[in-house]
């Protein structure tokens, strides 16, 4: 349903019955294939993985308010974002600058947390999940100063492409950009999702869990690697979009229960039909212009935010 | 066949917490471990459940040491009950007890778990929560819903795995007299069907009627070991709990007030 609006509301409207009956103008064709679609596919794959990361940090760290935020993964990637756009004028060549170069730093910047990540807990092995946890408010806030740094010396021009980044948004991009993409982001869905029952036996105790067969070691590498690849690949391409992965896994929960096999599954697909209708709400509500999609997320999210601390018994 | 614990110490720190217990446990058997508080029970079921890996010594279960054993077949093996913590979202009493399914992907099927969860759930006087929240629960209804996860655990369809064996750390904490009787003549049945069963619980008089042995430690030694008519001594608890102890050689009654 929301692919289909997506694809056919717009700032240039592409009628549905003259998409099924193949009648398109040429205009058309460009704007559905080459604009609208990859951006309709973008918002939900990154909807899918924000959530789906969500639900299964929720459940790793058994934690109602863990998000792919936390464990460092999105700083990393704004960190890598950020310091092209400041300083890409200043000291990258001009044949390596492009399109290709802000999503491959953002990406760089998530694997360098993720690695970071990796060594200290000695390959998701040493301590508890609570450390993990600790690093990663670390490894926030460590970026947090660095993008306050570049933000601090930016010029205007470069603050204000820093700002729309921060907020996040799916336009502008092309399929050689999307194509990698989506496969990767693909498979890095498929590869969490046979870890859910061992999410649900983790919800016992994490010493409870071990005696019942998980190996939790092997559960905190699936996870952690894979939350962090989605999300690293997702910000890289569509900057900074706040409480989707937080908000979504509990609106599942809510509907269907919290069995991580059902979870992780309607997660990944309620984050991508909201994320779409996100989109389109942010390139209709101020026609022609288009309002940054992390705004509206966060518009949403916060106050749900807020009502899910007020009522939570167990804080 | 057993379960062999041979010259086992846990030193943390510099403190030895146990040192230097071994005995054995053959399918069948129910043993009881008694002690004061701090005396190591529950350090040593860990130790024997794979929690912790034990500075000196070696736990071996039917000749294989535990350091070679996946956890996935120790799990088969052997169940674990102890002090549970918190549940966080809001399961059902359903799926709490079948977590205890170790192999989910399974030949038997959905089906086939559904039963045995059930027969579990029965067992426990636990069937008619099922659909329940499980965070909603009691206390002691909580401690039976574990129970029964317990019970499934070892309930599986792999005969290869051989015999099975039962941990259970204070099982009757929070039950009321008659689950904790309940509780304790259904573990006999299971020993009596064969699966060995080691157990800690602080009721002298529970202890001494339903144990085939008894292991008492003290201080992280073991100080007794053996059936309860040769352990069950006035001198010897006396002098183990600190406190004058009579017993009733005919019954093994112990008086302690």
């Amino acid at each position: 349903m929301s692919f289909f609006s997506g694809l056919t509301l717009g700032s240039y409207s592409v009628p549905i019955l003259d998409i099924i009956l193949g009648k398109l103008e040429p205009l058309q064709k460009t704007v559905l294939f080459q604009i609208r679609a990859p951006r309709v596919v973008l918002a939900g794959f990154v909807g899918a993985s924000l959530a789906l990361s969500g639900a299964s940090l929720q459940g790793l760290f058994r934690n109602p308010l863990a998000d792919p935020g936390l464990i460092g993964v999105s700083a990393g990637a704004a960190l890598g974002a950020t310091s092209i756009i400041v300083l890409s004028n200043h000291f990258v060549p001009e044949f390596l600058a492009g399109p290709f170069l802000l999503p491959i730093a953002a990406f760089a910047g998530a694997m360098l947390v993720i690695m970071l990540l990796f060594t200290l807990t000695k390959g998701f092995k040493s301590k508890g999940t609570t450390y993990m946890l600790l690093i990663g408010i670390a490894i926030n806030s460590l970026s947090g100063v660095c993008i306050g740094f570049l933000t601090y010396i930016s010029s205007d021009a470069e603050l204000r492409s820093l700002t729309f980044w921060t907020m996040g948004s799916f336009g502008g991009v092309s399929w050689p950009l999307l194509v990698p993409a989506i496969i990767l982001i693909s498979f890095f869905l498929i590869w969490a999702i046979p870890s859910s029952r061992n999410l649900d036996l983790l919800q016992l105790g994490e010493i409870e869990a071990q005696r019942l067969g998980v190996n939790l070691k092997k559960l905190r590498f699936n996870i952690i690697l894979s939350s962090a690849a989605i999300v690293g690949i997702s910000v890289s391409l569509s900057g900074m979009i706040g409480f989707v992965g937080l908000v979504v896994p509990h609106l599942a929960r809510l509907i269907g229960g919290v069995n991580h096999s059902y979870l992780l599954i309607s997660s990944a697909i309620a984050g991508s039909s909201l994320m779409i209708v996100a989109d389109l709400i942010a390139r209709t509500f101020v026609q022609p212009a288009e309002m940054p999609v992390g705004l509206i997320t966060s518009a949403i999210g916060s106050p749900f935010f807020l009502y899910l601390i007020i009522s939570s018994k167990k804080l | 066949m057993s379960i062999n614990i041979d010259s086992v110490s846990l030193n943390i720190k510099g403190v030895n917490i146990i040192s230097d217990i071994s005995f054995t446990m053959k399918p069948g058997e129910l043993i009881t471990i008694l002690g004061p508080n701090g005396s190591g029970k529950s350090t040593l079921l860990r130790v024997i459940s794979g929690d912790l890996l034990p500075t000196k010594g070696e736990v071996t279960i039917d000749n294989v040491p535990l350091s070679d054993m996946s956890f996935k077949t120790q799990a088969l093996k052997r169940s674990v009950m102890s002090q549970s913590q918190q549940i966080l979202y809001d399961y059902s009493v359903q799926e709490i007890v079948e977590m205890g399914w170790v192999d989910y992907s399974d030949t038997g099927g959905v089906e086939l778990i559904k039963q045995k969860c059930i027969k579990a759930a029965k067992d426990c006087f636990v069937d008619h929560l099922l659909k329940r929240n499980f965070n909603t629960l009691s206390g002691g209804e909580q401690r039976r819903v574990h129970f029964a996860r317990t019970l499934l655990q070892i309930d599986h369809q792999y005969d290869s795995i051989g015999n099975r064996y039962m941990f259970l750390d204070e099982p009757t904490a929070n039950l009321d007299l008659l689950f904790e009787l309940q509780l304790i003549r259904l573990l006999k049945a299971k020993a009596e069907k064969g699966i060995g069963v080691l157990l800690i619980i602080h009721d002298l008089n529970l202890a001494s009627k339903f144990s085939d042995k008894i292991a008492i430690l003290k201080k992280g030694k073991l100080s007794a070991f053996g059936e309860p008519l040769e352990v069950f001594k006035s001198k010897t608890l006396s002098d183990i709990f600190g406190l004058a102890m009579d017993v009733d050689l005919k019954t093994l009654k112990v008086t302690y007030y």
